[in-house]
This record gives C-alpha cells, structure tokens and sequence, in this order.
C-alpha cells in the first residue's frame, strides 16, 4: 500500500507517494531522479549507495525510505552549496581520486561524515573510514591523499 | 533485488510493539539498523507481513550509569557505543568490538540490540532465491534438510556476530519486555545453540537492554578474517580474566563463528583457573580448544581452518593479557 | 621535438567534475518514459537439456508485458572471436552452467519482472556435468558443445627454435607445475543496458560496453538485422577491465524486447549475476620446463598451458595466444615450445580480464625464475637483468620491439626496494621480491584494428573532436584531448569531446588490449594535425610566409621567428574564413598500427602489436608466522610507458592495477562447488578494502616509442601482470616458502609453515 512520505532531502521538503517496501536508494534514484547515489551490490557491502542522514553516512540500499521521515538527507547532489564544490569534491577531482565515479558520490559523503568527526586523522584512520567503500579503479591510493588534503578544513 | 511487500508500522512504545508483535510473532519481524535483516529479506529468507521499526520509540539509545550498573539501550547504535568516552575508559572490549562490526555505515547504522539478535549464518541459506533454487530448501529456510551435513535432524547455520561474545566475556546480562513484563537474564542465555531458532525469545518478547556489572578484569576482542574491514568473523574470541594474587580467578574464553550461537568454552575456564599463565599452561589450552570447538563447514572456510584458528587466537590473546 | 604544453600534463579527468557532482549517467541512471525492465532466468543445472519452458504464469502476473525464452530468438550464435561463436542470446536446448540464460521477462516495475521470474516453469533433463578441465580434456569426458567432442575449443602449438636440442644442451633443467584461480573483474557498475527501437525500426542501446562498435556488429548478428538498425551508445561505465567487452544476455534482451513491446526496456544485472555469469580470468594449471646454461642464460622454455574457459568461449583463442606471445617478453628466449589448451567445463565463462591470460604464465615464470636463481646460486636480479631483452635486438617470434626500457626498470625498482640492503637480510617474517612482464599497446580485435577521428574547429573558435574511443573510466576522453589541445595550440578547457556513439563517431577498437592511447590518441592526433594544416595555410596566406615558419600555441597563431608577430586564435579563424574558405575545418585522421591480427599468429609468425610496455614490479612483505597472515608494506613499479601523456592518470592506472595483482595474489579467489559460484558477493569475495593496500611507488622509466603519439604507449594493463609474482617472491624471501597457486590465503601460509617445520 503506497503511503505519503515527507522526506528532507538535501535541505529540500519534499512529498512524496511511495510503497513502504521501497529502500531509500529506490526512492532517490527512481521517484527523485537523484541518480548520483549508485546502486553496485545492493546489499549493503560496496557503499556505493551510501547517503548522510542527519550527517552520518548509511546505507541508502538497506534503509527503508518510510524510516528516515523528519531527518536530514543528504546525497551527492546536495553537497555543493550554491554552485561551489565541497572541498572533497574539489580535491577528489584535483588529486585523481576519481577514475570510473562509480564509488565517488559514496566514498565523498562517507569522508565527509568521517572528517567532521575526526578533523585531523592519520592514514590509517582514513583508511579504517573508508574501508566498507569498496572502489576497484583507484587501489584507493588518490582517494586516501585526496581526503588527508582536506583534513582540518572541514568546519 | 527488491524488498518483499509487508506491512509497516511504527509504534510510539515498546508496549505497543509488544502487542503487534505478540499478534503474529511468526509473520512479524522487528527492524533496527536493518543491515542484517534487509539483506536477509531481499535474499527472500526471511518474509514477514509485518516489520515493526523500533526506531520510532523514543528513548532506546541510551548509555547510562547507574550505581554500579551499566545500561545500554537496545537501539544504541554501535557507532555511538564505540564512541563514548564510558565504554571508552570502562569496556574497552566492547569499543573494539564494535569498531569491528562490517564498516563505518553498519557501525553507524546497526545497533546493539540488533547485532546481538542478527541471524545465524551459512553458505546455503544468505543467498538469493536463484541461488538457492539450485537444491531444496534447508531446514532454516522451511524445508526438510541440511545441506552442510545431510543425515542431520537439525539446522548448523553458525553465529557470526561480533557483539556477544564480547558482552557474554563481560558477564552480561539482558533486560526483556513481553506480554507478561519483563525479565532480566544473562546475555548466555538469549542463545539457544540452535541454527533454525538461535535466540531464546519467548513470543512477544523484545530486547530492551544489556545491563553490565563493573568488573576489575582485563579484557580483549579478537577477530579474525582475510581483509581489515566488511567481513564477519571467520572466527573470533572474546577473553576475560580476573587475577587474585597474579592467579586466575575468574576467566571467560567465549567463541564466534565456531558454533550455533556464540561459544564460551568452560573447560578451558576451568584450565585456567589458578593459572599464572607461565609455564605451559597456554600451549596446553591453545591444544586442547581446537578439539573443544567442532564448526561446521557454514562457510567457504573449512572447520579443520576454523579449529586451527581457534587455538592460535586463544594463545594471542592469553598472551596479550598475561 | 617541439615543447610539449598539454600532454605531459597531471590534468584532472575532464569528467572528474560530473562524478564528483552526482551528474555523470551510467546506463542504469537513464530512463524514459513507459521503460520496462527486465529480469532474465537462469538455470539452475550446470549441464541439461532444455526439455519445456511455461511462461504461462509468468505473463499472468500483473504489469508482465512479454517473456521469452531460447525457442523465441533467431537461432544466432555470436562471440567475441568470429571463428569461436559458440553462445546464444538466450540458451537454446541446452543449458551448460549454473547461470546461463533460460528465459526473460519485461514488465512495468522491477518487482513484477522479480516475480514473473519465480513463476516460469522449465523441464530439464539433467546431464553428466564435468567441473575440472583437465577430466573435461579425458575421453569420455560429458561433452559440453557438441561440435567440440573433445571439449577443447582453442589450441596453440607453437616452436620457435629448436627446443629439444636447447634442452639436451642446458646445464640444469627445472620442472614446476603451477596453479592459478578465477579471478572476477569487480567493476562497481554492474552491467546495464537500456534499449529503445523508432519508427524505422533502428535500435538505439545504451550500454554499459567497453567496446560499443564490436557490440554493434554482435548485437546485430544476434537480433538478425542489419548492423545499420543498430546504434550503440556508451554512456558513463563505472569500470570494466575486460568484464564489459562480450555481449550479453541483457543487451539483447534490453534490444529484443524493445523491438517485441515498442517500448524502451532497460535491464541491470544483480552483484550476484556480474560474479556468476558474466566473465571471470581463466583459471590455469600451467607446466613449465626451462633449459639454463650455468652462466645463468636461458636456454629454452616448454609450456603446457590448460585454461579453464568454463561453459562458452568467449575471447579463447585470443587468450591464448597472448599467454605464449607473451612468454617472449621480457626475456630473451630463443627456444619456446608453447602448447595451450582452452578447455570447456561447466562452470562460469573466462574472458578478458587485465592482461589476459598473460598474469597466469607471468606467475608461473617469474616464481620459476626465482627457483632457478636459487639453485644455480645467483641473484634473480641479475638472472634477469642478464635475460632481459633489449630494443632492437631480432626477436625469435618477429616481435618488433622498437623502444625497450627493461632492463632500467629492472634496476631502477630493485633501487626503489632497497634489494642490495633486504634481499635475502631481513628478519624471518620479512621479505622482497620482484618480477618483470611486458605487455602489448594495442592488439587487433578481431579486424576492428583502425582508429578514426574527426576534429572540428567551428566559426567561433571553438573544437570539437569526435572519437570512437570508449572511456571507462581510465581517462581515454582527457588523454585524447589532451593530444589534440596539444597540436592545435589550444588549452584543455576548450576541447569539447563526443565519444564513444557508433552512429556519431568514426570507428574505434574500444578499449581492448591496451590500445586506446596508441590507436585513438594517433587518429586524433592526425586528425588535429589535418585541421591545423588547413588554418596555417589560410594564415600564412595572409602574413605572406609558408605554414612551416608558424606555430600555434597557446591560443595563438605566431611566427616561429618573431613570435610578436601573430594573431589570437579567435582572429586566425576569422582570417580563415574570410579567405573564403569552407567551414567548419575538419580534420580527418584514420590509424592501422602495423601488427598483425592475434588470431593469424596461431598459424605464422609476425609482430603482435605496434609497440610494447616494459615493467618490473618489486613487493616488500610482512608474514605473521602465528597466523600466517601476508601484509604487503610496499609495492614499486618502475614502469617503460613509452611517454606518459598525462602522468596523473598512468599513475592512477598503475595505483588501481597494482591493487587489483595484490587481491589475485593474497585474497580473491571465485569458489565453486560442482558448478555453483560459492561467494558470488562482496562480503565472501575478497576484493581488497582500503584496509589492505601497501604503501606503492611509482618509479618512471620514460622512453620514446616512434610508433606511440609522442612516444606514449601502454599503461593500464601490463602492471597488473608481475604484483602477483614478485608479492610471492617476496613471501618465499621472508619465511623460505615457495607458493605455486594462488591464491595465497592464510590457511596456507599456516599449513605451509607448519609442514616446514616439521620436516
């Protein structure tokens, strides 16, 4: 049975008529037509699909849109503000960190998430942060200096 | 793959879950974090009509100190637990654990209510319904076999989880509310060692809390796997020891991914009661758990591996707190 | 040559700022309106007949707009190799894996095509099923494809010299058998396609495709219609490294659907499905025999090579004979006696995959190499410093090596690992290792060799390259450009690129065998050289000299001499046209590299590709004797790419390849039981995390290759032949133990150990 969902995403109210059976990956991608949040195993383990919800990183494919009514959403799309990249954003593209950008939108919001919590890491840190976005191109070499670079500019 | 259709409710209290849940235990399932049962509902093994999201009751996700009591609300997500400077300084097995489970997002995702509760595991059942089609249903999927050992009666899917025995280690014990109140037991006893219905659950009953006792022991968590993140113990231990007089007053040695639920091996306590742990004593309890644990081959690891590995964490972490 | 502005620069993706963004669209991020989606069965059997299929139920549920079956399709095979077709769209009769093709279904939501799937009722007839290619090659073995009794679908029996003398004139002859597992490609985009048909019956499919232009010729042969009805467009593809190069069900049935409902129908493959049915690297059971004289020369080598190729053939015949062309690089061998074997079994399809059946024989060559230095007590760096071949040396199998920087790659990452001070003198548990490999910059796709590229300049000053190239995430689109801004004298910002549209662009290989940059770069190259030809001369008209005595640079158009002298590249184009000379200037440039077709060299000898990469690869290891876990600390590459057109991205090649030798060597491994993928997930397949990866230096030995466009050659994919090699090496450094299958996982490093010391 198709219910209203009232969902935050990326600072936008939004209204929308879905079944309670749909993950949040689905509800982005196929009813918002917020196809930066990618679907790679949909079961929870590349982090491709990972979005922030109230600024911490989860995983779009196992969470039911029903559940995330009244908390903040934010995905890829909503990470610019007023047309200027995130610092993430920049230096993923600076560093190289990006080859095929399947793993990008995931990985950015999960280093996101991650250096608001911890402005300053080591590399093992990051790496520890990182290790459930699973990214075959880079050997996550880029993607470790890229977010080291931005460390400590995170406000 | 999508989700299944079920019905989706979100109480205002634990009671009224109770209640929904009471109504129809076998067709209800109870969503937290979601990391385990999702997957196992789009795996299609797992189909309730109904799911009950706990996480609209208000006022599960606690850590609260009380006296000489620790309490820790169901819905505490494990990020939050590792976090806290309390589980921090007090039970810094339960931080390492926890830091151990899957990757940040099911850290931040997963509570410890659900981790506790996560379902049983093995290479014929957490697969997809194309998967599975290859042979007829197991026992814990509702058909009539085995496929890990064939003539057997009952189900040998294996606990995997991270949590518990680290809690057990501790001496945990749980808080349950049911249609008749509620009831306080050790954590040990939530697990039945039974594959097809590993928690001890009575209808209706939901987890509530995990209650810890201040203790004067050393602790530490191992697990062990191939890569440093995402997978589940290929085995793990949890180890705890007291010492009176620099000897071995209390110990608990408790095993994942070794058996039906999680493992605490008493013959090895007792081993060690007394012990030093000079000498040879942990050449000798390293020997003797390989043949204490008897893992089925629930995984791509073969049980010979799984002893072996056993034996080698038991010496680490004997080691590590002599 | 001149000074070089672009290439040579560490210039971001031009596409970087569309991932980073969330607006890059892969093929699964498309849609349009009344799309259908589509679910494909699978069997269930490793081997049976097809006795019945029902699809009764299955179209009763609702939103079930069409399902098919194998009886439903024209009866065509395709294949990635003409001559090996031996697969159909859909299974017809016979099923001979867990996982081919049964039946299909489309329908308005995915959950209704999810349950269609659940209601279609087949009758199979189970068959004898064969699992080890080495029972499949018996007599008597179930026979898989009845047009190959023998189960053998691809051979190679080649000799160069004369081995049997080399033998009987060696001083010591080594003997190993070697093993290697099936490896899965990982992509993180599943495989996708989305297909729509207009009124005249064209089929356009978007598809994730590494090589859209060979798609078009099989997607066509399989629907039985011209390849003009078939346009291919190559949206974003979230990697591919060889998975992405065959057909398959879901592009057909995305096409073949659309043709039956009119309607777009996309399909999108599950994790599970990129694991079981598409494309994995062929597992080997590898013989090796070398003749060594005492000084430490390579005499002769005999190889018997057995590739589990699994249900279909895929690229078999291909593969092979890159496993012995490749035997004879880096090295110097004289005497080879090479004979390969792709076998069927009823288990997952092999294909291309990073370096393609060459990282199986490299493992078995370089742990050999190690064995044998041993032995005859030299150092394996000298061993093979001593063997390396050089430029210009008459190759025994006519490979035409033009530009060779191995031998300093050899020195340079000994150098980088510190092998004089570590080898053989760290602690227990400690230890180094290397290897060397060489690989080709572009090999024939089966007479989809040439290249083409069109540049257009436009009135206002701005360029638009068209190429066929197919970018997959390596960076094919910002390298090309960056050659083409290159010979117009533009900036990189200003190259507008359409790529990779088989209706749009000229014909392109695709990204196969390592020729992008080589073959696409040369074509666009000519084709920016052609258009600034055509402008210079309006230019020198009107200043009165010869097109020779300008240059274009920096959004300028100048006199070599005075360089004050010239005019902005706006003012030039304006010139241009009021010479009264057409627009827009168009450049054409089309590419044959002067190599052979693989598949030809079956038969006779001849050289296998236009130019060819060098490497070695050195790895520091770290082994817990108590759990025999392997960390690798640190990996170098010294790499000969010729010149590095955008030394960012050739590090990032280098980085992710390096990584994914590190998982073949220590972690992955696809498990079956009697035909049934084991771990067909991310959780239970060990693709490494950030966890894993080592510390990787990049050591640059730059050469200049006369064929590569401005010397460039080879980057992506050679690098993933010697990680696996030299982390093995560096394993037996550190605790005395000599692996010869991979992967090596804990367990064995915990059995090895103990077997060690107990003997």
């Amino acid at each position: 049975m198709k219910r209203i969902l009232k969902l935050n995403v990326n600072g936008e109210d939004l209204e929308i008529l879905v079944e309670a059976h749909k993950t949040l990956l689905e509800v982005l991608r196929e009813d918002l037509g917020l196809t930066g949040t990618k679907r790679g195993c949909d079961l929870g383990t590349c982090g491709a699909c990972t979005v922030l919800i109230d600024g911490k990183p989860w995983l779009s494919c196992l969470t039911l849109a029903a559940a995330v009514q009244g908390k903040k959403i934010i995905t890829i799309e909503g990470l610019a503000e007023d047309g200027k990249l995130h610092p993430l954003q920049s230096s993923f593209i600076e560093k190289g960190a990006i080859q095929c950008g399947f793993c990008t939108p995931g990985m950015i919001l999960t280093a996101k998430a991650f250096l608001e919590e911890i402005p300053h890491p080591s590399e093992e840190e990051v790496k520890k942060a990182i290790s459930g976005n699973l990214c075959r191109c880079t050997g996550y070499i880029k993607i470790i200096e890229a977010i080291l670079s931005v460390s400590g500019r995170e406000e | 793959m999508r989700l299944p259709k079920f019905e989706y409710i979100e109480p205002k209290s634990l009671r009224e879950a109770v209640k929904i849940l009471s109504a129809h235990p076998s067709e209800t399932s109870l969503l937290a974090g979601g990391t385990d049962l999702l997957v196992n509902m789009k795996y299609g093994v797992v189909k309730p009509t109904t799911l009950i999201n706990l996480r609209s009751i208000p006022k599960l996700n606690y850590i609260l100190e009380e006296k000489e009591t620790l309490r820790i609300g169901s819905l505490t997500s494990l990020h939050d637990l590792y976090t806290s400077p309390l589980i921090q300084e007090k039970f810094p097995i339960l931080s390492q654990a926890a830091r151990e489970v899957g990757a940040f997002a099911h850290q931040v995702m997963g509570t410890i209510g659900g981790n506790l509760c996560q379902g049983n595991r093995c290479r014929f059942y957490n697969q997809s319904p194309f998967w599975r089609s290859v042979r007829p249903p197991c026992f814990k999927a509702g058909g009539e076999i085995c496929h890990v050992i064939k003539k057997t009666k009952e189900c040998h899917s294996t606990y995997c989880g991270d949590m518990a025995p680290a809690l057990i280690a501790l001496g945990a014990r749980v808080k349950v509310i049911g249609p008749q109140g509620e009831r306080i037991f050790p954590l040990k006893r939530l697990y039945t060692q039974n594959g097809k219905k590993p928690l001890s659950l009575r209808k209706g009953e939901i987890l509530k809390e995990i209650l810890l006792s201040q203790s004067s022991g050393k602790s530490i968590y191992l697990k062990w796997r191939w890569r440093g993140s995402i997978e589940f113990p290929i085995v793990s231990l949890a180890l705890y020891i007291e010492k009176e007089d620099n000897k071995i007053s209390l110990s608990r040695v408790v095993f994942s991914g070794v058996g039906e639920g999680p493992l605490e091996i008493s013959e090895i306590e007792k081993s060690l009661l007394g012990s030093t742990l000079e000498g040879s004593i942990i050449d000798s309890v390293s020997e003797q758990v390989t043949k204490l644990v008897s893992p089925m081959r629930t995984s791509i690891y073969s049980p010979a591996y799984k002893r072996k590995m056993a034996g080698i964490l038991l010496r680490e972490g004997l080691d590590k707190l002599k | 040559m001149r000074e070089l502005n672009i290439v040579g620069k560490r210039a971001p993706m031009l596409d970087a700022w569309e991932k980073a963004t969330g607006k890059a669209k892969y093929t699964d991020d498309l849609s349009f309106p009344g799309m259908l989606f589509g679910k494909i069965l699978r069997s269930p059997l490793p081997h049976a007949k097809i006795l019945r299929v029902d699809l009764t139920e299955a179209l009763k549920v609702p939103g079930v707009k069409d399902a098919i079956s194998g009886k439903d399709i024209p009866k065509k095979k395709y294949g990635i190799v003409p001559k090996a077709k031996d697969e159909y769209a859909l299974a017809i009769e016979k099923v001979r894996y867990i996982g081919d093709e049964v039946a299909a279904v489309v329908a308005t939501s995915i959950e209704a095509a999810e349950e269609a799937i659940s209601k279609i009722r087949v009758e199979y007839e189970a068959l004898p099923a064969v699992f080890d290619p080495l029972e499949a090659m018996k007599p008597g073995a179930p026979i898989i494809h009845e047009e190959v009794p023998d189960n053998i679908s691809a051979t190679i029996r080649k000799e160069f010299g004369n081995v049997a003398k080399a033998f009987e004139e060696s001083d010591f002859l080594f003997e190993d058998n070697f093993e290697t597992q099936p490896v899965n490609h990982c992509p993180m985009e599943p495989q996708a396609a989305l297909a729509m048909v207009d009124h005249q019956g064209k089929v356009t499919l978007w598809s994730s495709t590494q090589i859209p232009f060979f798609l078009r010729r099989n997607l066509a042969t399989t629907l039985d219609i011209p390849e003009s009805k078939v346009r291919i467009i190559k949206p974003k593809v979230g990697g591919g490294f060889g998975q992405k190069i065959d057909l398959y069900a879901k592009d057909f049935c995305a096409a073949f659907f659309a043709m039956r409902t009119g309607r777009p129908v996309k399909f999108v493959y599950d994790r599970e499905e990129v694991f079981t049915c598409t494309r994995q690297r062929h597992p080997m059971h590898i013989y090796l025999k070398t003749g060594m004289k005492k000084d430490g020369t390579i005499l002769a080598q005999q190889f018997r090579v057995v590739a589990d190729g699994g249900a279909y053939n895929s690229t078999a015949p291909l593969m092979i004979t890159l496993a012995c062309f490749f035997i004879m690089l880096p090295y110097r061998i004289e005497n080879l006696l090479f004979e390969g074997y792709h076998v069927y079994t009823n288990k997952p399809v092999g294909g291309a995959m990073r370096g393609h059946g060459i990282p199986q024989v490299r493992f078995a060559v370089e742990t050999q190499l190690d064995v044998i230095a041993e032995k005859i007590g030299i150092d394996p760096l000298e061993l093979r410093l001593k063997n390396a071949f050089q430029a210009g040396e008459p190759h025994p199998a006519k490979l035409l090596v033009q530009s060779c920087g191995f031998s300093e790659t050899l020195k340079k990452a000994a150098e980088a690992i510190a092998w004089k001070e570590k080898r053989g003198k760290l602690p227990f548990g400690r230890g180094v290792g290397l290897a060397g490999a060489s690989f080709p910059s572009g090999v024939s796709n089966m007479s989809h060799i040439s290249s083409g590229a069109i540049v257009k300049i436009e009135r206002d000053g701005s360029v638009t390259l068209l190429t066929g190239a197919a970018d997959i995430g390596q960076g094919a689109e910002t390298v090309i450009s960056q050659i083409v801004a290159e010979e117009l004298g533009m900036q990189l910002e200003d190259i507008r690129i359409t790529a990779a549209d088989t209706e749009i662009t000229p014909l392109d290989p695709g990204t196969f065998g390592s020729g992008v940059t080589l073959r696409a770069g040369n074509a666009a190259r000519m084709a920016a050289q052609s258009a600034r030809e055509k402008l210079l001369e309006a230019i020198a008209e009107k200043m009165e000299v010869t097109p020779g005595e300008l240059e274009i640079k920096n959004r300028r158009v100048f006199l070599k001499e005075n360089p004050e002298r010239g005019f902005s590249f706006e003012e030039a184009i304006k010139i241009y046209q009021y010479s009264d000379r057409p627009m827009p200037i168009i450049g054409r440039g089309s590419y044959f590299p002067p190599a052979k077709e693989p598949t030809t060299l079956l038969r006779e000898d001849g050289n296998f590709s236009p130019a060819y990469s060098f490497m070695t690869q050195a790895a520091e290891v770290e082994v817990d004797p108590k759990t025999g876990r392997v960390k690798v600390l640190k990996m170098v590459t010294a790499h000969d790419c010729g010149r590095a057109i955008n030394p960012m991205l050739v590090e990032g090649q280098l980085e992710g390849s390096v990584v994914g030798g590190m998982g073949q060597a220590l972690y992955e491994n696809v498990v079956t039981e009697r035909g049934q993928v084991l771990n067909p997930s991310f959780l239970d397949y060990g693709i490494p995390t950030a966890m894993e990866i080592p510390s990787i230096v990049s050591v640059e030995v730059e050469t200049n290759d006369p064929e590569g466009p401005y010397g460039a050659k080879e980057s992506g994919e050679g690098t993933q032949l010697s990680p696996a090699p030299a982390i093995i090496n560096a394993i037996y450094d550190a605790i005395g133990v000599r692996f010869k299958d991979l992967p090596v996982t804990p367990d064995k490093v915990l059995e090895a150990l103990e077997k060690k010391s107990s003997s």
